[in-house]
């Protein structure tokens, strides 16, 4: 058998070797034939029992639901359901059985494909959208009427071997072959439920390979690395020994780390450090735990509100973070607000000028800035994070300080929100500890005027490289002249930190410096106490940790000080 | 046959989970329930019917009941609209 290479990108890292299961769709397939007269009522009791099996489906789903599972999960399920029973689609799937001589799969297909033509012609761009919701409904009742039930895995099999391979498949597909060993999509976002849902599950996964469920059939051998995004199909003998070998590596490395978890988070010579995690979602809490982190040092919340036409209210809002507050029962979380542009937030924005029109967006109106020109999305975002303080210990974070004005302005926001939330009688904690990102370099040299006003402070290096230096790392042109190591960068932080302890300020790294084993000597000696990275990081970065002294420290710093650059 | 017109109040109008929410509602009573938007009538009880309407925040919708349990099935969705279906509303307080 040939072998080939199907390119996406990456979703979860990791490399699984399994038999490919391609969950079809279908639509496509469904057989269309004209039916006697005398087969009407068998067609329409066909139908019924296909909507009863599939009902059972979604009700065992939304049973079984992991407690990490997105909290929309159980809203979606629900709203699935009710399209399941919907009279306006099976009353017209009964209409054209019994009046067109249509078989069941035929009449149900043809009139659900009338329903999502409605929904195609709406204007909201939400409302459009929810066409893959009557598609993913369909999907299943019509696999239920050709007795293909592929949704959903046999009891029997063994799911640890398989590698699922979807075109776009629904967020309780994926829950229900979550045993699977890998993941491969044809869908290329990395945003969607499906993807947040796939992420979770912690195994390899890509997203992307175009023609994936095409090309690839049933119980095809096929590797999925994860770390490069790539599937192979076939693969032959020396790929997999290669990739065995480096799994094998991943999982020893794995192991060794593991061995630290219970260990506290210190130099060598016991000067104590936080290791707390970033995270994007409430369900990767549970990683960040898993992974010993001893906080939330930043939860990028912006992530609620990327791919959708509207923004999460403030009851969903107030879900997530809640959410993550339980997760990490009693250590802080600190949540950042909304860090990105108007273009990103709502695409559909009417506000200000469109992406495109704007030439130099990272100097442009993102992070803070939209959010004070945006009050009342901003609001919303701060009654949902004080009501999530009720719940355990929150702090805020402020991302890309420039002026010290702009402090002021957020606390009397936040007053505002405090006063409407008392007012509603919904619990809160006025008391939430405010603290500021330093990424600008203006901020890192005026450091004092801001750790005056805020309860903590948390450097954003990979900001305050690319403004420090000038250089977008996007542009793979220039990219190469990144580099954190720059003296100015290190000097920068250093300054950071220096004002932070003489304000008594807690001071946290959050950007990937802090996750790079590399640096990690250089940040103790700059004299920083807390770090915040990707959970996957971890542990790495405690291993470092517990191999230096304070002296070491020092001495790596000193150099990296004067000679940074040539990363001596 | 009852009568009245309601406003969609929450932000984000009759999206997925309200518009579930209504149907919901609707199906808990004997008596039939219509919404008219536009000069587009719908049965209440149904999910994709009502999310038909599309009708986004300000919306103005006629809703009908008829049958024994009207006036019960009126006053219900009438307060779940003037309840903007429980989304705070995301506008600045």
């Amino acid at each position: 058998m040939a072998s080939f290479v199907l390119h996406g990108k990456s979703l979860a890292a990791g490399v699984a070797v399994g038999r490919a299961r391609i969950l079809t769709t279908g639509v496509r397939d469904a057989p269309r034939r004209r039916i006697a007269a005398s087969e009407t009522g068998a067609e329409l009791v066909r139908l019924q029992a296909a909507i009863e099996t599939v009902g059972q489906e979604l009700r065992a789903i939304a049973a079984e639901l992991p407690p990490e599972a997105p909290t929309e999960a159980a809203a979606l399920l629900d709203v699935h359901y009710q399209m399941l029973v919907d009279s306006t689609l099976l009353e017209g799937a009964r209409v054209r059985i019994e009046r067109q001589a249509c078989n069941a799969e035929w009449a149900y297909a043809a009139q659900a494909e009338e329903l999502v033509e409605q929904f195609n012609a709406f204007e909201d761009p939400y409302l459009r959208e929810r066409a893959s919701d009557v598609r993913q409904v369909v999907d299943r009742v019509l696999r239920a009427l050709m007795g293909a039930p592929s949704s959903a895995p046999s009891p029997l099999e063994s799911l640890a071997s398989l590698v699922v391979i979807a075109v776009d498949p629904a967020p309780a597909d994926l829950l229900l072959w979550r045993q699977a060993c890998a993941f491969a999509f044809e869908a290329s976002g990395t945003a969607s439920h499906s993807a947040i849902v796939a992420r979770g599950l912690d195994k390899p996964a890509v997203v992307g390979v175009q023609g994936a469920a095409d090309r690839v059939r049933d119980d095809d051998w096929v590797l999925v690395d994860g770390d490069a995004g790539v599937l192979v199909v076939n693969p032959d003998a020396s790929l997999v020994a290669q990739l065995e070998q480096r799994r094998r590596a991943q999982e020893e490395n794995r192991e060794r780390l593991r061995r630290l978890l219970p260990l506290p988070a210190a130099t060598r010579d016991a000067v104590p450090i936080r290791l707390h995690a970033n995270i994007e979602l409430p369900i990767e809490a549970a990683q960040a735990l898993a992974q010993g982190a001893e906080g939330i040092g930043l939860l990028r919340s912006e992530f609620l509100f990327l791919n959708r036409e509207q923004p999460p209210d403030e009851e969903e809002q107030y879900q997530a973070y809640r959410q993550t507050v339980e997760a990490m029962a009693g250590r802080p979380v600190t949540i950042r607000t909304i860090d990105v542009g108007a273009d990103k937030v709502l695409p559909s924005a009417h506000l200000g000028a469109s992406a495109a029109a704007i030439e130099n967006p990272a100097l442009g109106r993102r992070a803070i800035r939209f959010c004070l020109a945006e009050p009342a999305l901003f609001l919303t975002q701060l009654r949902a994070i004080l009501r999530a303080a009720a719940h355990g210990p929150v702090r805020l974070l402020i991302p890309l300080l420039t002026h010290p004005e702009e402090v002021a302005a957020t606390r009397a926001l936040l007053q505002r929100a405090c006063a409407s939330l008392q007012e509603r009688g919904v619990p809160f904690d006025a008391a939430i500890p405010v603290g500021g990102m330093i990424e600008v370099p203006a901020a890192a040299i005026e450091a004092q005027a801001f750790a005056r006003q805020l309860d903590f402070l948390s450097i954003g290096t990979n900001d305050l490289t690319q403004y420090t230096l000038a250089i977008d790392r996007g542009d793979d042109r220039v990219a190469s002249l990144y580099n954190p190591r720059h003296p100015a960068v290190l000097r920068l932080i250093a300054r950071t930190i220096a004002v932070a302890r003489r304000w008594q300020r807690p001071v946290a790294v959050c950007g990937e410096m802090a996750g790079d084993p590399e640096l990690t000597a250089i940040l103790v000696g700059l004299g920083l106490r807390e770090f915040s990275m990707h959970p996957a990081a971890l542990l790495p970065i405690k291993e470092r940790l517990l191999g230096i002294t304070l002296v070491q420290a020092h001495a790596q710093a000193r150099q990296a000080l004067r000679f940074g650059e040539a990363g001596a | 046959m009852q009568q009245r017109e309601v406003t969609v109040l929450n932000a984000l109008g009759l999206h997925a989970r309200p518009s579930a929410q209504l149907s919901q509602l609707a199906s808990r009573f004997r008596a039939e329930v219509w919404l008219t938007r536009n000069g587009r009538r719908v049965n209440a009880k149904s999910i994709m019917g009502v999310m038909m309407l599309a009708a986004a925040k300000g919306a103005v919708l006629l809703v009908e009941t008829h049958g024994d349990d009207e006036a019960q099935a009126m006053e219900a969705l009438a307060e779940l609209f003037a309840k903007g279906f429980h989304e705070l509303s995301a506008a600045a307080s």
